[in-house]
């Protein structure tokens, strides 16, 4: 096949080739680690790096170690390098800061491009992003890779489903890179308006993550358009971990990560990243990782990525944990209350330990504390939940 | 690829002045090695032509190790080293110098045709005494010594030493020329400006240790570089902006 490859010489490089420059940029991560980050000094300081199989040896770093040097400390260069700054959820939803300098993001666009070219995206082609641009870094991956490729990008992100179909008509986007419940709703209501999704004039819908085949199916009949998905990490790259190609295997780009899998878990090596080096990250998803040969012609292993390892619930396509719902009944009368999550894709159930004094003082019913709670949940982390109270057990 | 390094680590008495070095040169690129003075820069050239013994690792030509051959193989090997500071010799004639870097080569005679092709200057001091020629002469005849072999890969120690900036560019651009010869070179040099103006690639090494690695326009870009090697921006370390 070998058609849509962006970056042939990374993407088909042959794997003792791959080899030899994963052992020369692991070499050289781990110099610049030992010189640069104080966090890496005294863990690097007797290590060598003999060959690829001595990562083994390597230390570890976990969210819990970025977030202990929030916001800048795993920085490998001072803060007047880095030209861009992106958040993402870490442990608890405490968020971590990820630097880029300007070689990351020029890294970054090539990465994007490579999934976007998988997709079939050329010059000739319009992309409307709607993915909320507010709470998704990765629509700024996307504009950097479809820049490099010259594609004309909407740089207009409606919320409202509404706007998101009128810009599909009157633009013309032959691209759609949005959510999978966003792409589900637009199905919806196409359907329910009866407008024809011939009538668009998309070719190819791009979602943020992974969905099951059935979903891809559906999706691809709602929308009259061939369905590809990404996978990414906010710590790592998203989109530019990885490409699904037109086989629907997920290859790593191992020119620029290291991936192992460790006890179950994704394990990521950032070989070539300037402002934010991170050396075996442990990602908190588990995955497998197949060497098969795969008839696209990419070389890069397969990544079959799971579920999540740490309590992390995603309704809406917004992430959050349990911690970041504590924190916000903490603001509320159920200050202090044992609680319940039960996430789908659209809806959190929250069910809340009664006690007496969580309805002292109120005159009316348990509606009040309720209301409370759920705008509570509404307005700081944008989530619809429900909540209910329960009898505490006894 | 051409050539392949893999933790190469090789040093001077107990003194190990390369601490674990990999790289690798496709055919037909020019890679370019800088690093300051001391870096072990001269130390991994030597060692990849075979005149310094590697305490481990391996150097791989073509795929084939080259471990325990003389350094006179490495030159049927299809491999020939400039060495720093040009290293003619000063007492024999342009046409000697010349000959004896063909001197395994049998159509050494049609060799020397292409080289007086490739550098006419040296056409017209044929019959002078190496050591009379100009420094710039004297590099482009170490270039023509070199190119007598008929190397497929060409190792340039410091060509930039010791030459006036116009002459430097004049070195600069024959080697470039010598890429579409078909010949790939790996080129060390402490003026990173002008080994990175004609690089594909360029590693960075730092006391015995390759740092970065990367196309020109990337490296030109890295502060790391451009703070240690093309003079800009002022020396800070991100320990400054640590928060613990």
């Amino acid at each position: 096949m070998l058609m849509s490859l962006f970056d042939r010489r990374y993407e088909a490089m042959l794997r003792p080739e791959l080899e030899q420059l994963q052992l020369e940029r692991l070499q050289a991560l781990v110099a610049r680690l030992h010189r640069n980050v104080r966090r890496y000094r005294e863990k690097l300081a007797e290590v060598r790096v003999e060959s690829l199989e001595s990562v083994a040896r390597l230390p570890f770093t976990t969210p819990e170690d970025v977030l202990a040097s929030f916001p800048y400390g795993m920085f490998a260069f001072p803060l007047r390098e880095v030209i861009r700054l992106h958040s993402t959820l870490g442990p608890e939803g405490k968020p971590l800061v990820i630097g880029h300098t300007r070689n990351d993001l020029a890294q970054w666009a090539r990465l994007a491009a490579r999934q976007l070219s998988a997709a079939g995206v050329t010059a000739n082609d319009v992309i409307q992003i709607s993915l909320g641009a507010s709470t998704h870094p990765a629509a700024s991956g996307y504009v950097l890779g479809a820049e490099l490729i010259e594609a004309s990008v909407i740089a207009e992100d409606p919320l409202h489903i509404d706007y998101q179909i009128a810009m599909l008509r009157n633009y013309r986007p032959t691209i759609l890179i949005t959510t999978p419940t966003n792409a589900l709703d637009l199905g919806r209501i196409l359907e329910q308006r009866r407008i024809d999704p011939q009538s668009l004039h998309l070719r190819t819908v791009l979602l943020s993550r992974p969905v099951s085949g059935e979903i891809r199916e559906q999706l691809a009949a709602a929308l009259f358009a061939s369905v590809q998905c990404s996978f990414g990490l906010g710590e790592i790259l998203d989109p530019g971990l990885c490409v699904e190609c037109e086989a629907g295997a997920f290859h790593v780009h191992e020119d620029q990560f290291l991936a192992e899998v460790c006890e179950g878990e994704l394990v990521i090596t950032t070989l070539a990243r300037e402002a934010m080096p991170l050396l075996r990250y442990r990602t908190r998803v588990s995955a497998a990782l197949c060497r098969d040969q795969c008839r696209c012609g990419r070389s890069g292993v397969i990544l079959c990525p799971g579920a999540r390892r740490d309590r992390r619930f995603l309704v809406h396509e917004t992430a959050f944990y349990e911690g970041q719902i504590a924190e916000v009944l903490g603001q509320t009368r159920a200050a202090g209350h044992r609680f319940q999550l039960e996430a789908s894709q659209r809806r959190l159930q929250v069910a809340i330990e009664m006690s007496e004094d969580l309805f002292a003082n109120t005159v009316s019913s348990a509606e009040s504390p309720k209301q409370q709670v759920e705008s509570e949940i509404l307005v700081r982390l944008g989530i619809e939940a429900d909540v209910s109270f329960v009898e505490p057990p006894r | 690829m051409l050539l392949q390094v893999k933790n190469l680590r090789c040093g001077y008495g107990n003194l190990e002045v390369v601490h674990g070095v990999s790289l690798h040169v496709c055919a037909g690129e020019i890679v370019g090695l800088l690093g300051a003075n001391g870096a072990g820069k001269s130390s991994l050239l030597r060692a990849i032509a075979g005149l310094l013994p590697p305490w481990h690792g391996e150097v791989l030509v073509e795929g084939r190790p080259t471990q325990g051959q003389p350094p006179w193989r490495g030159v049927s090997n299809s491999l020939s080293l400039v060495p720093e500071g040009k290293m003619i010799f000063a007492d024999m004639s342009v046409r000697e110098n010349l000959l004896i870097g063909g001197y395994h080569n049998r159509d050494r005679d049609l060799q020397m045709e292409v080289v007086l092709e490739r550098f006419p200057r040296l056409r017209e001091r044929l019959h002078q005494l190496g050591g009379t020629l100009s420094g710039g002469e004297q590099q482009m005849l170490a270039l023509g010594r070199a190119l007598m072999a008929r190397p497929r890969l060409l190792l340039l120690d410091e060509p930039s030493m010791g030459l006036a900036p116009r002459m430097v560019e004049l070195v600069f651009t024959e080697i470039l020329k010598m890429k579409d010869l078909g010949l790939t070179v790996l080129i060390v040099e402490q003026n990173a400006l002008a080994a990175l103006s004609i690089a594909d690639r360029a590693y960075v090494m730092e006391t015995g240790e390759i740092l970065l690695e990367g196309e020109p326009a990337e490296l030109r870009h890295n502060p790391e570089v451009k703070r240690a090697y093309l003079g800009k921006g002022g020396v800070e370390t991100p320990d400054a902006y640590e928060s613990v």
